[in-house]
């Protein structure tokens, strides 16, 4: 090799610009501040979730038609609709269930379709053809599928304790009234009660008195219809133009009311519906939809759990694309303040469901492995190739998850179990750029050229030599990981979040290996006292051949010198 | 490095060495890749996940009662008590839980009929807990099924686990596709018995209507006009007296909702003596009818009974009739039993039909029945997973190998030859060795089985990204020795790995304690292992068998110094 003619090592790849650029640039400070803050803020603020949404799009469309059977329904219902939906571009499968009185046609939409869109589609079809619809049918009942709506985050349980002297009616409405305050927090999108029960009049008639009295149902029920009447009031003028208002008032009251009606005349006696039947004022006893809830006293495993209790269950769903841990959190502390309320009626809750808080484990644990691999990487570098070094391999690590977090962010994803195991396989692919970077420096500052050079010079030569191998085989990578992105089907929509955030992770952890290697090396690394010989002699790259030995400006060293003595 | 260097050497340098290499290379690759068939590594889309809450349905027969029900239930709960790490339990009879992700396309929106019922356990958090919950319900469903099923003859009961990747109908779905509906029925009862016998196929269900014998009242039409009666009152009557009715409502000013005013006969009256004909004759005939000239007339008079059996509903998908049967894999893969239940049913089907296999697609499965005698043809076509797990693995091969053409113009564009782009492509394929044999060694490793599943996959088509860069920088650097130091060919791909080996072990072990953690995880183990096993792979074939390539491939030379290699 010999000596040669030195001459100002020029730079040519992108790795070597980006390193110049940056290297002596007081903003490079900030903009490695400023990464780390948005990162932080995108950590703190983005929309925790399990499992990442999918975009699944259906409906169902009901049609009654009273006395019809299956087969009926299946000729004059189901197959025309099922015939005329199979025209709407988009949708994958048409189900439809025949059942006597009533058939049921769903639509499944290939995944990935335009929700809005498609419900809007449906609807339409069905109302195109309304004037096909076989007489004796009922309106068309359409139902969208919404699986944010449907599918609630948070789930309460309420029963009454021993102590309570609430009947069931007026527990219901206390739950009631606490949904409809729930229904004013932000984000909630729809509150359900399950196993409610509402108050109701139920006349019970005993079918051996009314064959007595000569009666028959229909009677009874139109003497009832006719007292239950709600008329609005009228308006009367008197002769001085004043507006005088009046109206009948709904007839119907308490029990007694309803008791009292005549139903008939029996052999000139008058006959009351309190004659022929038991008249009270209870519950739905026809809704055979009851909660019930066994537990374990203060979740003491050395308890034993408890007898079946009547429960409700508080069901509370969020709207798409907002935080499920923040909305939980809402609505528990609103009802956490109804506490002193309800303990005084001895009403007691737990929690049933908790999709906020799974999401927030979830992520918690992913991040809490994410820092533990980074320490383990950070100090088997430290071994290989030395503290410093291993420092600036482990700031470009939290760095590049920063920048990749922060596009997610505004990109409109949500962080979840798929997210989060996008950054799990991309954290061992994105330290090697810098690790690749940060090798090179070491040997060029271990060889024994680098007495001769200037330090800023050495570095960016150090990155800019890597520059071009590097940028192919991170390349290579994003390659192998962009294709995933158009896997369809529930699975594709389901592991989206790897193909569109480990290409961005590896983009990052180059320009960050560019930036951020040099930067920090020029700050934190020395060149080592040469009494340690690492052959240099075979330089791969045929670059440095060319400038070993190469001149330093004098502008240089000065600005060496004073980073040095700032450090 | 210095003994690296040298036995890169010794290798290039002999023929027989050097096929010794290639032949040993292929040898593991094929002999990795029989450790499918062999079952050695077994393959699942997604492993279960582990959750502090799972979900039982009861599905009693069709025509039950809800007491019924509630016995099924209570006997469930009953065994549910002694679990320790219940911590509580909510019953929900007649409707299906609060909305979850497997609800969601299992049809529990759907629910409102007295014979279903869901429990929603929680449990203890995860990791106070020693028994992942999949093992906890393979452990209980036996005991339950085995105990409560009997309690109402044609009870199903199913243990429902959190779906750990996007949630389907079933494990296991086969359609039975048939126009004829009771030997479509009788096919899907035999499927249904096939998977019964089938081991590690649990939670049999036939998604159809129970047939149960119900009665038929006839109305005497000409009798009704001329007591001049009308059919409506008939149909009115009977819903009033037995279902009941609400006839009025009544606002209220304290109520959230309207108090309704219900009509029924009362319970007592209302019950009949038995499920016979006389009984319901008897009771019939004490309800009457008033005409139009104010007469009494018995229901009886009218109507005429006679007992048929119920129709079931009649279910389609794509405008075609099926009959869907569906099971659950006992914390395996659902391909294995699947195909063991599909060797049966092609023996059992022989006998009454030909059967024939459907051509090579994702529905490779399916088999298609054509009756003997009748000529009529029948379709057993597999849904759920395994329709999921077929798209999906195809997809993602799709995906790899649009990766793998990607990868390949970029290196050809890079090094303008095919031979180097292809040794490198193919030295990174063989990555596939290390990660069957991790997964083979982790099975042995763990108690339970571990799966080959899609996030190993990932992991995969991840690697070879990685260690197609691994030969990338070790051909650039060789390149460049010859190029610029004019080295002889062999020497300088035994210098290049010896050297570039640094950087490959550093990155190596990166991403090696990088997967560590994930390797515990039992969705993302897979990944974990596919990582380690693959790196370590990657690393032998990048220093040992890419070498080897190189030495014989010509692009390896400088365009303008080919006449160096001939000396």
């Amino acid at each position: 090799m010999g000596k040669e003619v030195k001459e100002p090592y020029v730079v040519k790849d992108v790795a070597g610009k980006l390193g110049q650029a940056f290297l002596r640039n007081p903003l490079t400070a900030v903009l490695g501040i400023v990464i780390l803050a948005l990162g932080w803020i995108a950590l703190s603020t983005m929309p925790r979730e399990e499992d990442p949404q999918i975009a699944i799009s259906g409906g169902g469309i009901m049609v009654v038609m009273p006395g019809a059977t299956p087969l009926e329904i299946e000729n004059i219902i189901s197959k025309p609709l099922e015939k005329k939906l199979r025209e709407v571009q988009g949708i994958q499968h048409v189900y439809s269930t025949s059942m006597n009185n009533v058939g049921i046609v769903n639509v499944m939409y290939y995944i990935g379709e335009n929700r809005e869109d498609s419900n809007l589609k449906l609807y339409d079809k069905v109302m195109q053809n309304m004037d096909q619809m076989p007489q004796g049918a009922k309106q068309p009942l359409i139902k969208p599928f919404d699986i944010d709506i449907d599918v609630p985050i948070i789930s309460i349980a309420f029963y009454r304790n021993a102590n309570s002297k609430l009947s069931l009616v007026e527990f219901n409405e206390e739950i009631r009234k606490l949904k409809h305050k729930i229904n004013s927090i932000e984000n909630v999108a729809k509150t359900t009660i399950s196993g409610a029960h509402k108050e109701q009049y139920n006349i019970e008639v005993d079918v051996n008195k009314l064959s007595a009295y000569h009666l028959s149902m229909g009677q009874i029920m139109t003497a009832v219809k006719q007292l239950a009447v709600n008329v609005p009031e009228v308006k009367g003028r008197t002769n001085g133009n004043q507006l005088v208002f009046f109206g009948v008032s709904n007839a119907i009251h308490s029990t007694k009311d309803i008791e009292s009606v005549m139903v008939t005349s029996y052999r000139d006696s008058p006959v009351y519906l309190r004659d022929v039947a038991k008249v009270e004022k209870g519950i739905d006893k026809q809704n055979f939809q009851d909660v019930e809830l066994i537990y374990r006293p203060n979740n003491d495993l050395s308890k034993p759990l408890s007898a079946n209790i009547g429960q409700l269950t508080l069901s509370v769903s969020k709207l798409a694309g907002t935080n499920a841990v923040f909305v939980a959190q809402d609505v528990m502390k609103l009802i956490d303040e109804e506490k002193p309320h309800f303990e005084k009626l001895g009403i007691e809750y737990r929690k049933t469901r908790d999709y906020g808080q799974r999401a927030n484990a979830a992520v918690d644990e992913l991040m809490h492995h994410l820092v533990i691999t980074i320490i383990i990487i950070a100090i088997m570098l430290v071994f290989a190739l030395g503290w410093r070094e291993s420092l600036i391999v482990t700031f470009s690590v939290p760095a590049i998850l920063a920048i990749t977090l922060f596009i997610a962010y505004m990109t409109g994803q949500t962080m979840n179990r798929i997210t989060l195991f996008a950054f799990l396989l991309s954290l061992g692919l994105l330290v090697d750029a810098a690790i690749i970077v940060i090798e090179n420096i070491h040997r060029h500052l271990h060889s024994p050229e680098a007495k001769d050079k200037e330090m800023g010079a050495l570095l960016v030569e150090a990155t800019d030599e890597v520059g071009g191998p590097t940028n192919i085989a991170t390349l290579a990578i994003i390659m192998t990981m962009v294709p995933m992105a158009f896997v369809g089907g529930m699975m594709g929509s389901f592991m989206k979040p790897i193909p569109y955030n480990v290409p961005v992770a590896l983009f990052a952890s180059l320009v960050v290996a560019y930036i951020f290697t040099p930067y920090l090396s020029l700050k934190l690394l020395k060149k080592p006292e040469h009494d340690e010989s690492h052959d240099m002699e075979h330089n791969p790259y045929g670059i440095c051949e060319i400038c070993q030995g190469e001149h330093h400006t004098e502008k240089h060293d000065e600005q060496t010198k004073t980073t040095k003595e700032e450090k | 490095m210095e003994r690296l260097e040298t036995f890169v050497y010794w290798i290039l340098t002999s023929k027989f060495r050097k096929t010794m290499v290639i032949a040993l290379t292929i040898f593991a690759f094929f002999a990795s890749l029989l450790m499918f068939p062999t079952g050695g590594v077994l393959a699942r889309m997604l492993p279960g996940k582990s959750a502090t809450t799972y979900s039982i349905y009861v599905d009693t027969p069709t025509a039950s009662s809800i007491e019924q029900t509630k016995k099924v239930t209570s006997c469930v709960t009953n065994i549910l008590r002694n679990e320790k790490e219940i911590l509580d339990m909510s019953i929900f009879y007649g409707q299906g839980i609060p909305l979850d992700y497997a609800g969601l396309v299992k049809g529990s929106l759907m629910k409102r009929t007295e014979n279903v019922a869901e429990i929603s356990v929680n449990l203890t958090p995860i990791h106070e807990r020693e028994e992942a919950s999949f093992l906890m319900i393979s452990r209980l469903r036996p005991m339950i099924q085995e105990t409560c099923q009997n309690l109402v003859p044609g009870t199903v009961i199913k243990m429902i686990e959190q779906p750990s990747g996007p949630p389907t109908l079933a494990q296991i779905v086969l359609e039975v596709h048939g126009e004829d509906i009771p030997q479509t029925r009788r096919i899907a009862v035999e499927v249904a018995n096939i998977f019964k016998e089938t081991k590690d196929l649990v939670d049999v269900d036939i998604m159809a209507d129970d047939i149960y014998k119900k009665y038929q009242l006839l109305p005497d039409i000409e009798k009704i006009a001329k007591l001049k009666l009308g059919i409506e009152q008939v149909n009115n009557i009977l819903y009033l007296a037995f279902q009941g009715m609400v006839v009025a409502t009544k606002n209220s000013e304290h109520r959230s909702v309207q108090t309704p005013i219900y009509l029924v006969l009362s319970d007592k009256t209302r019950r009949l003596r038995d499920s016979s004909k006389d009984a319901i004759k008897s009771k019939l005939s004490s309800l009457t009818l008033m005409n139009r000239q104010g007469l009494m007339i018995p229901l009886t008079e009218v109507v005429q009974i006679i007992k048929v059996n119920s129709t079931p509903m009649i279910m389609h998908k794509d405008l075609k009739r099926m009959i869907n049967v569906i099971a659950e894999t006992d914390n395996v893969s659902q391909v294995y039993p699947l195909l063991d239940a599909r060797e049966k049913m092609v023996e059992y089907f022989s006998k009454a039909y030909t059967v024939t296999n459907a051509p090579f697609s994702t529905y490779m499965f399916d088999l298609e029945l054509v009756h003997k005698i009748t000529g009529a043809k029948y379709l057993l076509r597999w849904d759920g997973e395994m329709k999921v797990t077929l798209d999906t693995f195809r997809d993602l091969g799709a995906a790899f190998i649009a990766a793998l053409v990607l990868i390949f113009f970029l290196l050809v564009i890079y090094y303008k030859s095919f031979a180097l782009s292809g040794i490198i492509l193919g030295g990174s394929f063989l990555s596939l060795i290390g990660v069957i044999l991790g997964h083979w060694v982790a099975d042995i490793v763990t108690t339970e089985t571990f799966f080959l599943t899609a996030t190993s996959l990932i992991g995969f088509i991840a690697l070879m990204g990685i260690s197609s860069r691994n030969s990338l920088l070790l051909i650039d650097y060789a390149m460049g020795l010859i190029k610029n130091e004019g080295m002889e060919k062999k020497e300088a791909i035994a210098k290049a790995s010896a050297t570039r080996a640094t950087p490959i072990f550093l990155t190596a072990v990166a991403i090696i304690l990088g997967s560590a953690l994930l390797a515990g995880d039992p969705i993302f183990g897979g990944l974990g292992v596919a990582l380690i096993s693959g790196t370590v792979a990657a690393v032998f074939v990048s220093l040992l068998f890419v070498p080897v390539l190189m030495d014989n491939a010509k692009a390896m030379l400088p365009d303008d110094c080919e006449e160096r290699e001939e000396k």
